[in-house]
């Protein structure tokens, strides 16, 4: 168990200076639109991951018109406490400090695990195949260092063997030529495609779980890996299999002068019900689809790491109902990890239902100017 | 800055070695106009002397001076054949001190985003090599990357008609690239370098 007790920020985004303590438990960010109570959960995920979930350029963190900002968080974990400073400049690297100690970029990562949950991900369920795919190879990359050096090393004989469709110079020894590049598809490709369907199996037994404390035994959340080549228990077949597409595809693959099969085609499919929320979910089931994942994402780093990530909600509540809320509260309860949610809508009547412990902050103007409820830390 | 004539000229050469930029280049050049003037004359003795001297052997394609010193040594085995991209890697397996057959060197990789195929390879005459001088064991150790393999499976494509042993050994270190996901691979090593607080 850890949790992030206090936070000072200096000139991030639109807080010019601001200190804030927190509870163990459930802490509310209350406001109406564009005070900065996404700010304040961008602030809380740098501190662990040493990057925003928003923007890969830290410029953009900084109050408009400035060069610099500072976080100074205080985490307690079994308890000893650990104090982590970040102060950006322009112009020069990062400098992370953990307990007055310089520590590298991304490097305390794992030491502070942290989940964030935005209106972003709702892509993962709405979008072209590519997002899914491009979910499914990050959070893969996380627990798998070798899964990326696959992917990348997958990537580049998928130009090759693209150039080399599109040549026509070797008609006459083309089958040939191709050989050596089919053989790297399908032995990377395959090891690419059996990480997807071993992470696709845990995630979805993790998502299913979770989805039903939301709406039931009776709902069902499944994932399933669709495999462009077709998907077998073992990799000999899905090779044997993937070789078999490409020389039959030969003729379609040299008409279009691209890689008809493979991962980099492949989706993951995520049902209701048998359904595919994609095409035939509402606005609240596609939420709480895309939740479930970063639910199941939670699930497993604390597998791994042995702590309850922080989870950071941004903006959950709109488009669930009541009781849908008052489940997802229960959720968070028991799992027993820090929480961190916005709201532009008050929720103090329905935390009063569920909850004894927490804290709720109003935000306005990039300040916190009342905060009540719980007990603080 | 503006260098006189003569200077610039020079600077501008160096900026055309590889890995040297301007900076770099500049130093260099400082650095010669503090020599004595028979050391720059060395120099650059040295350099045009190695470019008349040396020379690709025009049966391995090794680097030689006058004689392929690896083709004319009667002292290795004449029966093994090895095969490698660049010619500093026939430098890297001599330093060994292990190996002592012969080399081929390809000078190059197959690599159709960089029009390079069998043809530019030469392949033909590598085959015609082995089959036409009594090679009976072939080592394949093209870079263990992308291109080095795909080479190497085609060479054993085509060598599987000679009735010769083929083998595949990597050394070196495997090249990297950027792709998308270049910050996220930072991520997942840091996940995986994790260490207890
Ligand atoms: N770099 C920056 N410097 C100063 N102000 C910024 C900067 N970036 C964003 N802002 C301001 O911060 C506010 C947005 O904050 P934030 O995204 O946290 O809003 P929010 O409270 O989450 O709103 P919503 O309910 O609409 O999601 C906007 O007023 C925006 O102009
Ligand atoms: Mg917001
Ligand atoms: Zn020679």
């Amino acid at each position: 168990m850890y949790y992030l007790t206090n936070l000072t920020l200096k000139k991030f985004r639109n807080y010019e200076s601001q200190y804030v303590e927190f509870n163990r438990g459930l802490n509310i960010f209350v406001g109406s639109n564009a005070q900065g109570k996404t700010n304040i959960l961008e602030a809380i995920y740098y501190l662990s991951v040493t990057r925003s979930f928003r923007t890969r350029r830290d410029q953009e963190l900084t109050q408009i018109g400035d060069q610099l900002f500072f976080l100074k968080g205080v985490f307690l974990k079994d308890e000893f406490y650990h104090v982590v400073q970040i102060s950006y400049h322009r112009n020069s690297p990062l400098k992370i400090l953990s307990n007055n100690e310089k520590v590298e970029r991304f490097l305390h990562i794992q030491s502070f695990p942290v989940v964030v949950f935005s209106p972003d991900d709702l892509m993962i369920i709405r979008d072209s195949p590519a997002i899914r795919r491009r979910f499914l190879n990050l959070e893969i990359s996380k627990f798998k260092g070798t899964y990326f050096q696959n992917l990348k090393e997958y990537q580049r004989v998928l130009l090759q063997r693209n150039r080399l469709l599109k040549e026509n110079r070797y008609n006459s020894h083309l089958n040939k030529m191709l050989d050596p590049w089919n053989q790297a598809l399908v032995s990377v490709g395959t090891k690419i495609i059996h990480d997807r369907i071993e992470m696709v199996e845990d995630l979805g037994k993790k998502a299913q779980f979770f989805f039903n404390q939301m709406y039931g035994e009776k709902a069902n959340l499944t994932l399933n890996y669709r495999c462009s080549v077709g998907c077998f228990e073992q990799p000999d077949e899905t090779r044997t299999k993937f070789h078999g597409a490409l020389s039959e595809g030969r003729r379609i693959e040299l008409k279009r002068g691209s890689t008809m099969y493979g991962p980099h085609l492949d989706d993951l499919k995520i049902a209701i019900n048998g359904n595919n929320t994609r095409y035939y979910s509402s606005q609240g089931q596609k939420r709480a689809a895309a939740l479930s994942l970063k639910m199941a994402e939670a699930m497993m780093l604390k597998e791994k790491t042995g702590l309850n990530p922080v989870i950071l909600l941004d903006d959950v509540f709109s488009e669930f109902d009541r009781v849908r809320k008052e489940y997802l509260l229960l959720f968070l309860k028991e799992n027993g990890g820090q929480c961190f949610l916005t709201s532009a809508v008050a929720i103090e009547d329905l935390l009063k239902k569920t909850e004894k412990d927490y804290k709720v902050m109003s935000v306005e103007q990039g300040r916190i100017v009342s905060e009540t409820g719980g007990f603080s830390c | 800055m503006v260098y006189p004539g003569a200077l610039k000229k020079l600077v501008d050469m160096f900026c055309r070695f590889p890995g040297v930029g301007p900076k770099t280049a500049q130093r260099l050049a400082f650095f010669l106009l503090g020599c004595p003037r028979e050391e720059v004359v060395a120099i650059a003795r040295a350099m045009v002397e190695a470019k008349d001297r040396l020379s690709f052997c025009p049966v391995c394609g090794s680097l030689a001076e006058d004689e392929c010193p690896y083709c004319s040594d009667a002292g290795r085995d004449h029966h093994l054949l090895c095969i490698v991209q660049e010619p500093r890697d026939v430098l890297i397996l001599e330093r060994s001190g292990q190996y002592k057959g012969l080399y081929h060197v390809l000078h190059g990789a197959l690599s159709p985003l960089d029009g390079i195929g069998p043809e530019e390879l030469k392949l033909e005459q590598l085959v015609n090599r082995i089959r036409d001088t009594g090679i009976e064991e072939v080592i394949i150790a093209t870079n263990p990357n992308v291109e080095g393999d795909a080479t190497a499976g085609y060479l054993a494509g085509l060598l599987k008609p000679l009735a010769v042993m083929v083998s595949r050994i990597a050394f070196g270190l495997p090249v990297g690239g950027d792709i998308e996901y270049a910050d996220d691979l930072t991520l997942s090593r840091a996940l995986e370098g994790r260490r207890e607080m």
